[in-house]
């Protein structure tokens, strides 16, 4: 172990012995076992021992303190703290283990992010709740769960997800990308349109979208199709840049090699040019995926149909239904991150060819 | 020695003015919404000094589309909010325990207008047309009226369609919409100014038709009420504050005026500011700040309606103590 782990694991022992020496003489109660287990861990200066016992504790400690969320107070708090030290600890064993090639598990990498979020859950779960924080201003997990399964809030998101993401960002993020491919294709043939519309797009990407929202509803409308033309102008320039990177990026070598086969500008661009460019073009891609979301549920603020993800965020907001907004809020965040991963995964197949894609990763 | 005792005391003196000073209680105002005339009052008693006639240090914060009021209340921001009854009572269900203590706006301010060369002449013609509503919390009488008129605000042949509007009044000015929200004292001038003057529109008047809900009141935490020093301090604050209101509505010129200088935001204008004050009157017509029982039971009961409300409020949801205090 480092200075740090050992630290970390003094500070773990220590809170759960503080833990079952402040539940007494409640020795039948979880808190108080769980402490005398987390207090016997400082043995483990004279017998070493694996990190699973460190998350075996983590999730005891987690399990005592959400149980006992009633009686907020010392051995609660000293719970909650020995939780969060043996979850660090556990992670940042397990992480090192794996780092050295110890454990050779298949998946296991997946367990560092998984642990690290539940274990926020856990805390945040437990703050609110242990302190009683009015939900208005923080929802405990339990509450945004709770909202996030209801049958009838469920059909709310379902309507939502298909106005603002199935109709809005998907028709918006086509758009600008084949409008910033089209474009950075063109101005990469004309030194004219380059001097020309390269300051413009540039422009157009500094125009806050708190701006350009209310113009864009009022020349198309207040559905979909106005959060379409404003997704439109914050993905068009990203596109354009990194296509334009890319296109430069074909190296000389083969650009020479393709003029002695008499390649005419069309072949080479798409044999070479552009599968040089795609790279470029896919991290654009990734970019506008969550830029998209983005765009779209703040545009919904300035003017909508009484539906959407920004729309029921912001009038969960007034009307203090926030359990909603964190409902809506955590479904953009899988929505962006499952479109982002779909990306990346199309890259993976598309770049095969690339160095950073053979190594294995994407 | 007399060179010592000489700055000696003037400092001394400066210190006992600047205790004075600080013997005013301060009092934080959150208002529902931008520096406007809307809250003209509460301007005027702060520039006559009737606040601080009353010992009071009163600071009014400028709220807006995006600022909910009672969050503001409950984390301490404020003492005394500006706040439509719907919002303060879905508010206390939540758990923001917030009670109103005073009615400067007798009428609500809320309308839904509608060009009269559309397709909407009465309530009848709403059935497959599209009107506008504000949200952040201002739909619950909209959606209270419908209710009423039992027209689905989903759509169809027999419903409304429901747009959420801007706060101005260009769904109106772009055919967006058949009908708009808007409140006397501020987008009917707006849309006056874009050509919809009173005769090219029909009306429906939300506290004309009876439909109205109580707007701005002024609402503070129960839990802080249980203090008599600020009880105190708050029945100096409605008597102080309807001086303010009348002084505003005898004197619009110079009400305007107070209302521009004490905009930071540099977005009042005389004109407009002038406007308003005058259809603010309207509202405040015969209103002494004092809850009118019929009207806060008719609101609890289209929020009951509606759902908003999932029970109806207890009895300490307000009170006329504050009133009865400072008018008595």
């Amino acid at each position: 172990m480092t200075n740090w782990q050992r630290l970390l694991a003094i500070v773990a022992g220590l809170s759960a012995l503080g833990a079952a020496a402040t539940m007494l003489p409640q020795i039948q109660s979880l808190i108080f076992i769980v402490g005398v287990l987390g207090a016997l861990t400082l043995a483990r200066f004279f017998i070493p021992f694996s990190f699973w016992i460190d998350g075996v504790l983590a999730v005891l400690a987690g399990v005592a303190v959400l149980t006992s969320l009633g009686q907020s107070g010392p051995p609660l708090w000293l719970t909650l703290i020995a939780m969060w030290v043996f979850a660090w600890l556990f992670i940042d064993r397990l992480a090192t283990a794996i780092a050295n090639g110890e454990v050779g598990l298949p998946g296991i990498g997946v367990l560092v992010p998984i642990a690290f979020g539940i274990t926020l859950l856990a805390i945040w779960e437990a703050v609110v709740q242990g302190f009683n924080i009015n939900h208005v201003f923080l929802p405990p997990p339990s509450a945004i769960w709770a909202k996030l399964t209801a049958a009838d809030s469920v059909a709310i998101l379902w309507k939502d997800f298909q106005q603002t993401f199935l109709k809005g960002v998907l028709s918006g993020f086509a758009l600008g990308t084949v409008a910033g491919l089209a474009v950075a294709i063109l101005v990469d043939r004309s030194p004219f349109l380059k001097r020309g519309i390269l300051p413009i797009g540039n422009f157009a990407s500094a125009l806050p979208i708190v701006g350009i929202a209310p113009i864009m509803v009022m020349w198309f409308g207040y559905d979909w199709q106005s959060k379409a033309a404003v997704i439109l102008c914050v993905t068009f320039f990203p596109m354009l840049i990194n296509t334009l990177a890319g296109l430069n990026s074909a190296g000389r070598m083969e650009g020479d090699m393709m003029r002695t086969y008499a390649a005419s500008y069309w072949q080479s661009l798409l044999k070479l040019r552009l599968p040089a460019a795609m790279p470029f073009i896919f991290n654009a891609l990734k970019i506008n995926s969550t830029l998209a979301l983005i765009a779209a549920i703040v545009a919904e603020f300035f003017g909508s149909p009484i539906v959407g993800m920004g729309f029921r965020i912001s009038t969960g907001v007034g009307r203090l239904d926030v359990e909603m907004v964190w409902a809506e809020v955590a479904v953009a965040a899988v929505a962006g991150s499952a479109s982002y991963g779909l990306i990346a995964l199309i890259e993976r197949a598309v770049t095969f060819w690339h160095p950073s894609v053979r190594g294995g990763r994407a | 020695m007399k060179k010592l005792i000489m700055p000696l005391l003037a400092g001394a003196l400066a210190l006992t003015s600047a205790t004075g000073a600080l013997a005013l209680d301060p009092i934080k105002l959150q208002i529902k919404w931008v520096t406007q005339s809307q809250f003209a009052g509460y301007y005027v008693a702060k520039a006559k000094g009737y606040y601080e006639a009353e010992g009071l240090d009163v600071t009014i914060l400028p709220g807006g589309p995006t600022t909910p009021v009672p969050p503001v209340l409950a984390a301490g921001g404020a003492d005394v909010a500006v706040e439509w009854a719907g919002n303060a009572l879905i508010a206390r269900e939540k758990g923001i325990k917030m009670v109103n203590i005073a009615q400067p706006f007798r009428n609500g301010g809320l309308e839904l207008i509608c060009p009269k060369d559309g397709p909407i002449k009465t309530e009848a013609d709403f059935p497959g047309h599209t009107l506008g509503s504000w949200f952040y919390g201002n739909e619950v009488p909209f959606f209270a009226w419908m209710h009423k008129l039992g027209y689905s605000t989903e759509g169809g042949p027999n419903g409304v369609t429901v747009l959420q509007q801007n706060f101005d009044v260009s769904a109106l000015v772009q055919h967006q919409a058949d009908c708009i929200s808007v409140m006397t004292y501020n987008e009917l001038g707006q849309a006056a100014d874009a050509g919809f003057t009173a005769d090219k529109i029909i009306e429906f008047n939300y506290s004309a038709m009876g439909n109205g809900l109580l707007e701005d009141g002024l609402y503070v935490l129960e839990e802080k009420l249980a203090d008599p020093k600020f009880k105190e301090d708050m029945v100096k604050f409605v008597r102080a504050s309807m001086k303010g209101w009348d002084y505003a509505l005898a004197n619009p010129d110079e009400s305007a005026q107070i209302v521009v200088d004490a905009d930071d935001a540099g977005a009042a204008t005389l004109a407009h500011e002038r406007y308003m004050v005058g259809e603010v009157a309207k509202l405040m017509a015969g209103a002494n700040g004092v809850l009118d029982k019929a009207t806060w039971d008719r609101t609890v009961q289209a929020l009951l309606d509606q759902k908003f409300l999932t029970a109806p409020p207890d009895a300490t949801a307000y009170t006329t103590e504050i009133t009865d205090a400072a008018f008595k």
